[in-house]
C-alpha cells in the first residue's frame, strides 16, 4: 500500500502545486487524472523521490520512502512524463545501461534480457541504432521497456501514452496490466479513456488538492441517468452553456451535438437521456468540484465544500440551473 | 530579407543581452578593471623607472590600444563565444526554433538578426568599459597614480574601440556562431576562446626568435587575432621613448588594416556559413553521410507486424530479478556510456594536438643562460610538460566534466537515472573516470612526443622513471582534485554558467597568486609558479621534497573532501525551499558538519603543517623577520664603516649531504690596512647557525648580538698594521627548511650536492655589513647617486675582500663525494667512511667557496671538468673551451695565476655559474645540459664567459659603483667574442656578435637607459646594457683600436688594479687604454659617443641599384642613420651565400660615415653581378633593426 498525508508542495513564488494530498494507493492499477497544471506531475515525481516536498508524508508498504528514497528505487518503475536519452548510444545500449544501473537479471543474461524487452515493446528492428534517429513514439517505448523491467513493486508511468500509436497503446494497456496483477502501478494521464480501461480506481486532482477517489463505475453510477444528449444550433449553444452545464458539445453536420448534466432530469426539449461515461463524469466533477452522491441531485460531501470553495461554487450554479429550469 | 523580422530578431536577442547574467557578470569585471587599471597596472613599458621620472600614460592612444589587445582576448573572448556560440543553440534546446521556422523567417534573417544583436550587445559593453576608463582616468583619478595620467583626449578611448575591439567581435561572434551551429557542442564553443588565448599568449604573442624570417614574423602579425602581435613587433618591441608613446596617435599602416580586413571577413563568412547551415537543416539536409546511411538503413527496416501472440507474452517469463546494483559494475557502466560519447566530441581531436604543439614547443623551446637553448632530458621534459599541460588539462576537465554532469538534464534523461537505485557517488565516480580520459590521452600523447624528441635530439636516453614520478607525483592528485572541485561546485550551485564561473575564478586566483609570488606551499594545489618546480637530474626535489609531499597529501585529502561534498550536495532531486532553510539551522548544519569532518581531517592536517613549515622555512616568518631585524637595525650605523682586511683564512667545514648538515669551525686574520684606527669590527653570521662559539685572538669571546651581525670590540683599537684572529665554530641544517614556493636555493648541503659561496654566511662569516640582505620592496629606496667622479681615489672593491690573502680550507664529508675548493689539494684521506681533502691557495683569492658531488673527472691542459656521469653530453667541449681560454686569456690579458682551474658541477636548484678563483661552479643547464646546433656552440659560450670572469672579476675586482659590472660582465662577454672569432672564426664571432645585439634590443628601454658611464644594475634594462651592450663596446673599441695596440691597454689595465687596494671603474678603464689609441682624437670622440652619451646606430637603405659599367656594375646605395652615433661602416655588395660550403660568393665593398639623421651615398664597383647590398657585412657595429640594412637588387 502506497499511502500520503498531508503532502504539501510550494514552489518558490509561491506556488502551491499540491495543498494536503491524503490518498491511500492499493495494489493494482490507478488511475490519476487532472487537467493541465493540477499538480499531477509534482505528485509524481515526490512519489518517485525525484522532488522534496514541502512537509507531508509518504510511505510504501509501511516505509518512508521520503526520507529515503534510496529505499525505494530499487522498487520502483519509472516512466516520466518528459524524457530522452543519451542520443549517441544504440537502444540497445542504452536499455543495458539503465538495466545495469537498476541492477536488473535474468537468467538468459542481461544481454538477452534486453533483447526480449525490445521485442516487447516492438524495437527490436532499431536495436542497434542511436537513439537520436528514433521517432518519439520509438523513445516512448524505449521509455516503457526500461520503466517495466525488474520487479517493481511500485510502477509510476506520467502520460505513458503520448506519442503511442492506438497499436502500440494497446500493447502497453496489455503489459501494464499484466503488472498490476501484483504491484502498485499509478497511470498519471488527463486521457479519461485510459483510466477507464485500466483502472479499478483513479484519483482526481486539480489546483493541487483532491477532488475525489473513486472508482470509474462509482462515477458513472453517481450521475446515472443525468446526462442527455440533444441537438442545438450554433447561435443556441451559448444560451444553453449559460442554463444548463453542458458537459460537452460536437460539431456534427453544423450543429451542435450537446451532451448536459441536469440534476433534476428536466432536459429541455429534444434532449434524451443518454448512457453517461466516464468523461462525463469527470466533467461534472470539475465542474461541480465533486461528484454527486449516488440518488441525490446534489455533490456528496467532499473536501472543501464551503463557501467560496469549488464545491460550493458548483451547488450554487446546480441551484441556478435548476431555478432557469423551472 | 525582410527588415521588419530582422529588427524583431535583433530586438529580442539585444534585449535579452543585458539581461544574461554572463553579460553582467562580465559588465562588473569590466568596472572592477577600469578601477584597477586606473592605478597604472598595466602600462607601456618605456619611460624613466626613476622616481620622479617621465613616465609612459595609461591614458593615452598607445596605452589604450595596448589594454585593448588584452582584454579583447582576455575577456571578452570567451564571453561572446558564450553569447554567440549558444545563441541558435539555446533555440534548439529549448525546442523554440521549431515554432521560429514555422513562421515567415527566413534563415539569413534568423541568424543575421541573431548576430548583429549579439555583437551590438558587445560593442554597447565595449563603449561602456571605456567611459568607465576615462571615468577612473579622468573624473575620480587614482591619486597615486597621477604621474601616469595625460590630459583627457576622447579620441584615445574611442579609436581602439573601432580599430581593435570592433574588428575582433565581428570575428569571434561569427566563428563561436558557426562553431556552435554546425558542431552543436558547447564544450567546443567554450574551448574556442580558449585555444585562441593560449595559442596568443604562448606563440603568437611572445614568439619571436632574433632569426626569424621578417615575412614570417609579418604573416604572424597577420594572422593574429588581437593585435597585439603587430602592435608590439612595430611599435612597442623596439622602445620609441615615452614622448612619443604618449603623445602620437597609433600609426596604422597597410598590414594592420589587412590584419582588420581578413578578421572581418572571416566573421561575416562565418555568419554567411551559419546562415547556410541553418537553411540546409530547415530543409531537412542530413548531416553528414553516416547520418545518411542511418536514415536509409531506418527506411528499409521498419517496425515487425504487430503479433498478438508475441506482445502478449508474460513479461514474468523474463524472469527479471532486481537487486542492489553492484558499485563496481554502475561506475563501469557509467563509465562506458560516458567514454561513447567523449570520444565523438570533435574538441579531443582539435584540441589534444594544439596542446601537443605548444607543450613541446615550449619545451623544446626552453632556454638557459645567455639564452642559449637548452638540452632535454626526460625529467626537464616531464617537469616541463607538468608546468605547462596541467593548465590545459586543467581547463579540458573543467568543460568536459561539467558538459557530463550537465548531460543528463540536456538530453533528459536525468528523472530515469536519478529514480534507479545506482548509487550517487557511482554515477560521479564513473562520469570522472571518464573524464580523466582526457588527461591520460594529453599524458599518453605527450609522452610520446616528448619521446619522439628525446630520440631526434640523439643525446640523452628515455628514462621512464621522471615521467613517472613527476607526473604521478605531481599531476594525478591535481586532476582528483579538480575533478571533485569541479563536480562539487556544480552539485552545489547546480547550472552550468555558474559553475563554470566559480571554477574558472578559482583558477584564475590561484594562478594570480602564483604568478605574483603570493602564494606558498600551503595554498598552491596547482603547483604553479613560475619556479615552483626545480627539476635536477641529480636529485629529486631535495630542498621542499617534505613540503612537496605534504602538499600532495593535502590536495588528495581535498580530493576526497570534495568527493564527498559532490556526493552530498549532488541533487537527485528537487529541493525544497523550506526544507532547505531547516537544513540550514544551526543544529543540522553541526550534525553535516560533523558528518564530513572525517573527510576535512586529512587536508586541514596537512594544511597546517605546510603552513608551519614555510613560516619555519628559509623565506618566510622568522628568517624574513630575522633579515628585516638585521637590515633596521644595523644600516645607518654599519652600511660604510671602515674594516680591516682579512691577511689569512683557516677553516674545516664538515658536510653531511644526507642530513642537509655542516659544521665550520675557523679563523680570519685580520689587519689594520687604513690610515685610521679601527675600534669595531661587525661579522654577519648566519641565520642557522647553531652552538656558535666566537674567540678573539684564540680566547672565548661574546660579541655584541645586532641581530646576526656580530661586533668585534678588540681590547685595544686597532691601528694601520695591527691584526686580530676572530675564531668561530658552529653548526646547522642548509637549507634550514623549505622554501615558500619552490624555486631558487643558491646555496645548499643536499645529497645530490654542496654549494657553498663566500658571498653570504652560509660556511664562513661575511666581513662586515651585507647592504642586500633584508631589503624587500618595502623598505627599498632608490639606487645611491654617485657623482661621475666617483671612481677617484681609494674605492671599494664591488664583492669579496679588499686585499688578496691566502687561505686554507680543509673539507670534509662523505668518501663518495669529492670536496672541491679554492686553491691547490694538498691532502686527500679517507677515514672512517669520511673523505678530508684540504686546499691550500697558491696564489692569493680574494673570496672562497666550496662545490662538492659525486663525480667523474675529465682532465684538460691546466684545467679539470667534474661532472655528473648522467651529463658527459658536452663536457669534452667545455674541456676544450676551457683550456683555450685558459691559454688565450692568459696570453691576452696576463698569466692565469694559479696552477689549476677547476669547473664543477651542481644541481640546478639555481640556474647560475660563478667563477671563483681557480673554482668554477656551473649549474647542470649551463653548460652541460646546453644544446649545440650547427649555429650556436652555446656551451661554448658559456664557457667562455665563465672562464673570462677568473680575469674579469677575480684577478681584477671591479669597483662597488656605477658601471663597475661592465669589467666583469661587458668584459666577460667581450672575451667571449675574442675567443670566438680566435676558435670558431668570424662566423662564430658574428653569430654570438648578433644574438646579443638582438637581446640588447628586445630588452633596452629607450628613456630609462642611461649611458654606460652611470648604468649601477638598478634599473629593469640596466643588466642588457651591462652584458650585451657593455660586450659590443667593448669589442668595438677592440676593433677601432686594432688587436695590438687594444691588448696592450687591457694587458696594462688588468696588470694595474689587480693589484691595487683601489679598484677600477670604467674610467679608470678608458683612462688606461687612452694612451694606447692611435689617434687620441678619434678614441675621445668614440669614448664620447659610447661611454659617455647613448650612441646606437639605426641603418636604413632608402635607394639601391647597379648599373651594368664595363665587365661590372656599380652599385649606388643610399644609407640613412635614423639613430644616433658616427661610426665608419662597411657596406658590402654581394653575390651568392657567405658561409655555404661550396657556394661562389663574392663581394666588393665600400665604407661610409654617417651620422645620426644623416644620409649618405656610396657607389660600389662590383667586378661581378651582384644580387643583394649589406650594411655592416662583418658585423662590427652595434646597431638597431639590422634587418632592415639589407637590399635585394
Amino acid at each position: 500500500m502506497l499511502e500520503t498525508r498531508g503532502l504539501v508542495k510550494v514552489y518558490p513564488g509561491p506556488v502551491t502545486a499540491l495543498n494536503g494530498i491524503d490518498l491511500d494507493v492499493p495494489p493494482g492499477m490507478f488511475g490519476l487524472l487532472g487537467p493541465n497544471g493540477a499538480g499531477k506531475t509534482t505528485f509524481m515525481k515526490i512519489l518517485a523521490g525525484l522532488l522534496e516536498p514541502t512537509s507531508g508524508t509518504v510511505t510504501l508498504d509501511g516505509a518512508d520512502i521520503l526520507d529515503h528514497p534510496e529505499t525505494l528505487w530499487p522498487r520502483l518503475g519509472y516512466l516520466p512524463q518528459e524524457f530522452g536519452f543519451y542520443p549517441h548510444l544504440t537502444g540497445e545500449a542504452m536499455l543495458d545501461h539503465l538495466l545495469t544501473l537498476k541492477g536488473i537479471q535474468a537468467p538468459g543474461g542481461r544481454a538477452k534480457l534486453v533483447r526480449d524487452l525490445l521485442e516487447r515493446v516492438n524495437l527490436s528492428f532499431a536495436a542497434k541504432r542511436p537513439v537520436k534517429g528514433y521517432s518519439g513514439g520509438m523513445r516512448q517505448r524505449l521509455g516503457i521497456a526500461q520503466a517495466l523491467a525488474g520487479n517493481p513493486r511500485l510502477i509510476i508511468v506520467d502520460e505513458p501514452t503520448a506519442g503511442l500509436d492506438p497499436e502500440e497503446r494497446l500493447r502497453f494497456y496489455h503489459l501494464l496490466s499484466e503488472l498490476a496483477t501484483d504491484r502498485i502501478v499509478i497511470l498519471s494521464t488527463h486521457i479519461v479513456e485510459d483510466v477507464a480501461v485500466l483502472c479499478p480506481r483513479f484519483a482526481v486532482i486539480r489546483a493541487g488538492r483532491l477532488l475525489a477517489v473513486t472508482a470509474p463505475s462509482d462515477a458513472r453510477a453517481s450521475i446515472a441517468g443525468h446526462i442527455f444528449e440533444g441537438t442545438v444550433l450554433v447561435e443556441d449553444l451559448r444560451k444553453l452553456r449559460a442554463e444548463r452545464m453542458v458537459t460537452q458539445a460536437l460539431l456534427v453536420e453544423g450543429k451542435n451535438r450537446a451532451r448536459i448534466y441536469d440534476p433534476s432530469a428536466t432536459p429541455p426539449d429534444g434532449f434524451v437521456p443518454a448512457p453517461v461515461t466516464l468523461e462525463d463524469a469527470y466533467l461534472v466533477l470539475m465542474r461541480l468540484g465533486a461528484l454527486p452522491a449516488r440518488g441525490k441531485r446534489g455533490p456528496s460531501a467532499a473536501p472543501g465544500d464551503e463557501p467560496g470553495s469549488a464545491s460550493h461554487a458548483a451547488s450554487v450554479l446546480a441551484a441556478a440551473a435548476s431555478e432557469a429550469a423551472r | 530579407m525582410s527588415l521588419g523580422r530582422l529588427a524583431a530578431t535583433f530586438g529580442v536577442e539585444f534585449r535579452h543581452s543585458f539581461r544574461r547574467p554572463l553579460f553582467i557578470f562580465l559588465a562588473v569585471i569590466l568596472l572592477l578593471n577600469a578601477w584597477g587599471l586606473s592605478s597604472g597596472k598595466m602600462s607601456i613599458s618605456s619611460g624613466d623607472s626613476e622616481v620622479g621620472g617621465m613616465k609612459a600614460w595609461i591614458t593615452s592612444e598607445f596605452a589604450q590600444t595596448q589594454m585593448m589587445t588584452f582584454i579583447i582576448l582576455l575577456y571578452y573572448g570567451l564571453f561572446i563565444a558564450a553569447a554567440a556560440g549558444l545563441t541558435l543553440l539555446r533555440d534548439r534546446e529549448t525546442k523554440v526554433d521549431v515554432l521560429l521556422h514555422s513562421t515567415p523567417l527566413t534563415a539569413g534573417e534568423y541568424v543575421w538578426g541573431r548576430f548583429l544583436a549579439v555583437t551590438g550587445g558587445f560593442v554597447v559593453l565595449m563603449v561602456f568599459q571605456m567611459a568607465a576608463n576615462a571615468f577612473f582616468n579622468h573624473i575620480v583619478p587614482n591619486a597615486s597614480a597621477q604621474e601616469i595620467r595625460g590630459p583627457f583626449a576622447p579620441m584615445n578611448y574611442l579609436v581602439p574601440v573601432l580599430t581593435m575591439g570592433l574588428p575582433f567581435l565581428v570575428f569571434f561572434a561569427g566563428l563561436s556562431m558557426f562553431v556552435g551551429e554546425r558542431t552543436r557542442n558547447p564544450v567546443l564553443v567554450f574551448l574556442l576562446p580558449i585555444a585562441v588565448l593560449v595559442g596568443c599568449g604562448f606563440f603568437l604573442w611572445t614568439w619571436a626568435p632574433s632569426w626569424l624570417d621578417p615575412r614570417v614574423n609579418k604573416l604572424l602579425q597577420f594572422l593574429e587575432p588581437a593585435g597585439y602581435r603587430w602592435l608590439n613587433e612595430t611599435h612597442l618591441k623596439v622602445d620609441r621613448g615615452v614622448e612619443f608613446y604618449n603623445k602620437h596617435a597609433v600609426p596604422y599602416d597597410m598590414l594592420f588594416w589587412l590584419n582588420r580586413a581578413w578578421l572581418l571577413l572571416l566573421g561575416f563568412g562565418a555568419v554567411l556559413l551559419t546562415q547556410r547551415s541553418v537553411a540546409r537543416s530547415l530543409r531537412g539536409a542530413v548531416a553528414s553521410k553516416r547520418d545518411a546511411r542511418t536514415a536509409a538503413a531506418e527506411a528499409r527496416t521498419g517496425p515487425i507486424a504487430w503479433d498478438e501472440a508475441h506482445a502478449g507474452a508474460a513479461l514474468s517469463g523474463l524472469g527479471m530479478k532486481g537487486s542492489a546494483p553492484g558499485f563496481v559494475s554502475s561506475i563501469a557502466s557509467v563509465a562506458r556510456c560516458e567514454l561513447r560519447e567523449l570520444v565523438r566530441q570533435a574538441g579531443l581531436y582539435m584540441f589534444v594536438p594544439i596542446i601537443l604543439i605548444q607543450v613541446l614547443g615550449n619545451s623544446l623551446l626552453a632556454v638557459g643562460a645567455f639564452d642559449t637553448p637548452l638540452l632535454l632530458t626526460p625529467g626537464t621534459s616531464a617537469v616541463a610538460i607538468a608546468s605547462q599541460a596541467s593548465g590545459w588539462v586543467l581547463l579540458l576537465l573543467l568543460f568536459y566534466t561539467v558538459e557530463s554532469l550537465e548531460r543528463e538534464r540536456s538530453t533528459g534523461l536525468s528523472q530515469i537515472l536519478y529514480a534507479t537505485p545506482c548509487s550517487t557517488a557511482a554515477i560521479l565516480w564513473g562520469k570522472a573516470i571518464a573524464n580523466s580520459f582526457v588527461a591520460v590521452v594529453i599524458l599518453a600523447a605527450s609522452f610520446l612526443a616528448s619521446a619522439i624528441a628525446l630520440l631526434a635530439q640523439h643525446t640523452v636516453p628515455i628514462s621512464l622513471a621522471p615521467y613517472a614520478l613527476i607526473w604521478g607525483l605531481l599531476l594525478v592528485p591535481t586532476f582528483l582534485a579538480w575533478t571533485a572541485f569541479v563536480t562539487a561546485v556544480y552539485a552545489w550551485v547546480g547550472n552550468r554558467y555558474a559553475a563554470y564561473s566559480v571554477a574558472l575564478c578559482a583558477l584564475v586566483y590561484t594562478g594570480f597568486r602564483a604568478v605574483t609570488g603570493q602564494i606558498s606551499w600551503a595554498g598552491n594545489w596547482l603547483l604553479w609558479g613560475p619556479r615552483t618546480l626545480r627539476w635536477s637530474d641529480l636529485g629529486f626535489f631535495e630542498t621542499d621534497r617534505a613540503a612537496l609531499v605534504w602538499n600532495r597529501i593535502m590536495v588528495l585529502g581535498l580530493s576526497a573532501l570534495f568527493a564527498a561534498l559532490a556526493v552530498r550536495l549532488f541533487a537527485r532531486r528537487g529541493t525544497d525551499a523550506v526544507r532547505t532553510m531547516h537544513r540550514l539551522a544551526p543544529r543540522p548544519l553541526a550534525v553535516s558538519a560533523f558528518r564530513l569532518a572525517p573527510f576535512a581531517l586529512v587536508p586541514l592536517v596537512a594544511w597546517t603543517v605546510l603552513v608551519f613549515q614555510v613560516q619555519n622555512g628559509i623565506e618566510e616568518g622568522a628568517a624574513k623577520k630575522a633579515r628585516k631585524d638585521y637590515w633596521a637595525k644595523n644600516l645607518k650605523t654599519w652600511l660604510n664603516a671602515p674594516l680591516p682586511d682579512i691577511a689569512r683564512a683557516d677553516v674545516a667545514v664538515k658536510v653531511d649531504p644526507p642530513r642537509h648538515w655542516l659544521s665550520s669551525q675557523g679563523a680570519f686574520t685580520l689587519v689594520n690596512s687604513l690610515d685610521s684606527t679601527i675600534a669595531e669590527i661587525p661579522l654577519t653570521g648566519g641565520l642557522d647557525w647553531n652552538h656558535l662559539a666566537w674567540t678573539l685572538d684564540g680566547k672565548p669571546y661574546k660579541p655584541d648580538d645586532r641581530c646576526y651581525l656580530y661586533v668585534f670590540t678588540p681590547p685595544h683599537p686597532l691601528a694601520k698594521g695591527d691584526s686580530v684572529v676572530i675564531g668561530w665554530k658552529w653548526d646547522g641544517r642548509m637549507p634550514k627548511g623549505v622554501t615558500k614556493n619552490g624555486g631558487n636555493t643558491d646555496e645548499f648541503v643536499l645529497p645530490s650536492g654542496v654549494v657553498l659561496t663566500g658571498f653570504s654566511s652560509s660556511f664562513l662569516p661575511v666581513l662586515g655589513f651585507m647592504e642586500d640582505v633584508g631589503e624587500t620592496k618595502d623598505n627599498k629606496t632608490e639606487a645611491r647617486r654617485y657623482p661621475r667622479d666617483y671612481w677617484k681615489g681609494i674605492t671599494r672593491g664591488g664583492y669579496g675582500a679588499t686585499a688578496w690573502f691566502p687561505a686554507r680550507i680543509a673539507v670534509t664529508g662523505p668518501a663518495e663525494y669529492t670536496l672541491n675548493a679554492v686553491g691547490v689539494c694538498t691532502s686527500n684521506t679517507v677515514t672512517n667512511g669520511w673523505r678530508t681533502q684540504v686546499w691550500e691557495t697558491d696564489h692569493p683569492v680574494k673570496i672562497l667557496n666550496i662545490v662538492c658531488g659525486k663525480w667523474k673527472v675529465k682532465q684538460g691542459h691546466g684545467t679539470t671538468i667534474y661532472y655528473n656521469a648522467a651529463h658527459p653530453y658536452n663536457v669534452a667541449e667545455m674541456s676544450t673551451t676551457l683550456d683555450a681560454a685558459r691559454r688565450w686569456y692568459s696570453e691576452w690579458y696576463m698569466p692565469y695565476p694559479w696552477r689549476e682551474l677547476k669547473l664543477s658541477e651542481f644541481p640546478a636548484l639555481a640556474g647560475y655559474a660563478q667563477g671563483f678563483g681557480t673554482n668554477i661552479t656551473f649549474s647542470e643547464n649551463i653548460g652541460f645540459l646546453t644544446k649545440n646546433d650547427e649555429k650556436t656552440d652555446a656551451t661554448f659560450l658559456v664557457t667562455a664567459h665563465e672562464a673570462a670572469h677568473q680575469w674579469w672579476g677575480n684577478i681584477l675586482t671591479p669597483a662597488n659603483g656605477p658601471n663597475g659590472d661592465f669589467l666583469s660582465e661587458g668584459m666577460a662577454h667581450f672575451s667571449t667574442l675574442l675567443l670566438s672569432e680566435k676558435v670558431k672564426g668570424p662566423r662564430g664571432r658574428m653569430a654570438f656578435a648578433k644574438g646579443i645585439e638582438s637581446r640588447y634590443v628586445d630588452r633596452r628601454r629607450v628613456d630609462d637607459e642611461r649611458p654606460m658611464y652611470d648604468i649601477d644594475g638598478k634599473r629593469e634594462s640596466d643588466e642588457t646594457v651591462i652584458y650585451d651592450r657593455g660586450g659590443w663596446v667593448f669589442w668595438m673599441l677592440y676593433d677601432f683600436m686594432g688587436h695590438d695596440r687594444a691588448l696592450a691597454g687591457v694587458q696594462h689595465f688588468i696588470r694595474t688594479w689587480s693589484e691595487s687596494r683601489d679598484h677600477p671603474a670604467l674610467q679608470d678603464f678608458v683612462a688606461t687604454m687612452r694612451p694606447y689609441a692611435a689617434d687620441a682624437a678619434a678614441y675621445d670622440a668614440f669614448v664620447k659617443q659610447w661611454f659617455e652619451d647613448r650612441a646606437m646606430p639605426e641603418y636604413r637603405i632608402t635607394e639601391a641599384k647597379k648599373v651594368k659599367e664595363g665587365s661590372g656594375y656599380d652599385v649606388t646605395v643610399t644609407i640613412q642613420n635614423t639613430g644616433t652615433g658616427r661610426m665608419p661602416v662597411e657596406v658590402a655588395a654581394a653575390v651568392g651565400e657567405r658561409w655555404a660550403k661550396n657556394a661562389s660568393y663574392r663581394e666588393a665593398r665600400g665604407v661610409a660615415t654617417i651620422g645620426g639623421g644623416e644620409s649618405k651615398t656610396l657607389t660600389i664597383h662590383c667586378p661581378f653581378a651582384p644580387k643583394q647590398v649589406v650594411v655592416d657585412p662583418d658585423v662590427r657595429i652595434l646597431q638597431l633593426r639590422r634587418k632592415q640594412a639589407v637590399a635585394t637588387l
